[in-house]
């Protein structure tokens, strides 16, 4: 009972703080009081430094699928309907996840790591005493190239993978190139690529709060930088999953 | 391109390294440091399997593993799975109503895909979100506070002492955690369809598309995932150099490269299992 009312506790105490936060984010907009170097070289550490493993990742995820597919497909010989079926899912429901759940792991586990060393040895503390605001310097930068990039990662790996499926389905299933991307663009429509997209700018804000504030709540030296990034990237995956959920009905 | 290629080999001693010299030579570091980490990695796995069979065995380590990995992964694991549950039927079901409008073989459909593939697939993300973050940062802490090299000092064997218990632990209780996460998935699913889409769960209950080579298929995956996802976040909680953020980047590197490891054994036994059962 003790343990069921502590955790209960701990997880609305998680959830306020992550609201605060971003209530103090919202304030740094109006003005607009933001770092702009800072916003450019994270947009690049977060972007262009995700771009590699954002792609491998993306040809695997477009390959399973076609190899998933591929028992019914040989089943049924529907050979027209994988490029509908690879296509789905992927632009609405894999690619946006399983690209966030990479970005939450190498960007935001990464952001966490990088704000707790700084709690850790006090710099936060130091650019306080230079009456420098820690939120508009460190943390609104950093919160909006998340967003602005996973965007980007998702459209990009989305193309990926779709390519990796349709050179998975001819090389494993002989289906032509052409007769799957014309699966793809005749029997999808643009709301099926918006509602990825969507998604995808959800949980960069997902990811973003979340690692910005396990990244200021780390207590207690390197064990605790280890321990925070574990939350973070635990929270940021319930997040994902739970935003989907209700975003599938919302757009529906 | 030629030109430069010819002044950063002829006279690079003077001038400064030109574009191409510096793209060789980045292509170069970062072939060695690959093969470089490739050997170290391919030594841990090794000696890690080596160990599980004659190491040493010490009371408990093993049991303390299996309540850190699969116990308190157990909420986590059952609030994602039951939304993914959801999410693949509400899917389906609308799919079908647009075309044929027959929902009675979308349960078989279904539990097909979830034995087969997702639950494990999606499950062992999570797993090694969670439990390779874990692993990682235990590791990476220890590293950096000199315990491990106080192991060494001791002759103990890092790997023997803190990879294998968890190793083991991670083969059994992924295995468990994934057929629970199937249960979860099922049950949910079924709910979703008998309330959103009034399917009647006697007929959504419909096993005759499973056989055995789906079962195997799955439990091929778990075991796969679940001996993947330890050791290579214990190598990547191994190799952690520098203070607090050394060991915030190998939980970094543990989660990216355990996700991927998934990934692509993932992608390697569902080839693999389609060109010998199915094709």
């Amino acid at each position: 009972m003790r343990r069921v009312g502590r955790g209960i506790v701990s997880v609305s105490q998680q959830a306020g703080g992550i609201l605060v936060l971003l209530a103090k984010i919202l304030r740094r907009f109006f003005p607009p009081d933001i770092d702009y170097f800072e916003f450019k070289r994270n947009l690049h550490k977060m972007g262009n430094k995700s771009l590699f493993i954002v792609g491998l990742t993306a040809v695997f995820v477009g390959a399973i699928m076609v190899v998933q597919a591929s028992v019914y497909v040989q089943q049924f010989s529907a050979y027209a309907f994988v490029g509908w079926g690879a296509g789905f899912v992927i632009l609405r429901e894999l690619g946006p996840i399983l690209i966030a759940l990479m970005f939450s792991g190498r960007v935001g586990a990464n952001n966490t790591a990088e704000l707790g060393t700084m709690v850790v040895t006090e710099q936060i503390d130091g650019l306080r005493a230079l009456s420098i605001d820690p939120i508009s310097y460190l943390i609104v930068p950093r919160f909006l190239s998340m967003i602005l990039m996973l965007f980007a990662l998702t459209v990009y790996g989305n193309i990926i993978a779709l390519f990796g499926a349709a050179a998975f389905g001819q090389v494993m299933l002989g289906i032509e190139i052409r007769v799957f991307f014309s699966g793809v663009t005749t029997m999808l429509g643009p709301w099926d690529l918006w509602i990825g997209l969507i998604k995808s700018l959800a949980f960069g804000l997902i990811i973003a709060l979340s690692s910005c504030y396990y990244g200021l709540a780390v207590r207690g030296g390197a064990p605790g930088v280890g321990r925070a990034v574990n939350s973070s990237v635990v929270a940021s995956a319930v997040g994902i999953f739970v935003a989907d959920y209700f975003l599938t009905f919302l757009v529906d | 391109m030629a030109a430069g290629a010819r002044a950063a080999s002829g006279e690079g001693a003077r001038r400064e390294p030109g574009r191409v010299h510096r793209f060789v030579e980045g292509l170069g570091t970062s072939a060695v440091d690959g093969a470089r980490a490739a050997r170290l990695f391919y030594s841990i796995l090794i000696r890690t399997l080596y160990y599980s069979v004659r190491g040493r065995r010490e009371k408990g380590a093993v049991l303390r593993a299996m309540y850190q990995i699969g116990n308190r992964s157990l909420f986590f694991i059952t609030v994602v799975m039951g939304f993914i549950g959801m999410i693949m039927v509400y899917h389906s079901c609308t799919q079908v109503n647009r075309i044929t409008g027959d929902l009675h073989l979308v349960g078989a459909t279904f539990l097909q895909i979830v034995v087969r593939d997702f639950a494990a697939s999606i499950g062992a993300t999570m797993i090694a979100t969670r439990v390779g973050a874990g692993i990682a940062a235990e590791i990476g802490s220890m590293v950096v506070t000199d315990q491990v090299d106080a192991l060494r000092m001791c002759a103990a064997e890092p790997i023997d002492y803190l990879i294998v218990p968890r190793f083991k632990a991670s083969v059994v209780m992924t295995t468990v955690l994934i057929v629970w996460s199937m249960a979860v998935m099922t049950v949910i699913g079924m709910l979703t369809a008998w309330g959103m889409f009034d399917v009647n769960p006697r007929i959504f209950w419909n096993t005759s598309m499973v056989d055995y080579r789906d079962l195997t298929m799955g439990l091929t995956k778990c075991l796969a995932f679940g001996a993947a996802i330890p050791i290579v976040s214990g190598y990547c909680g191994l190799t952690t150099f520098g203070g607090a953020e050394g060991v915030g980047w190998a939980t970094t590197r543990a989660v990216v490269w355990s996700i991927f490891a998934t990934i692509l054994l993932n992608f390697v036994i569902s080839t693999v299992g389609f060109y010998v059962f199915w094709a």
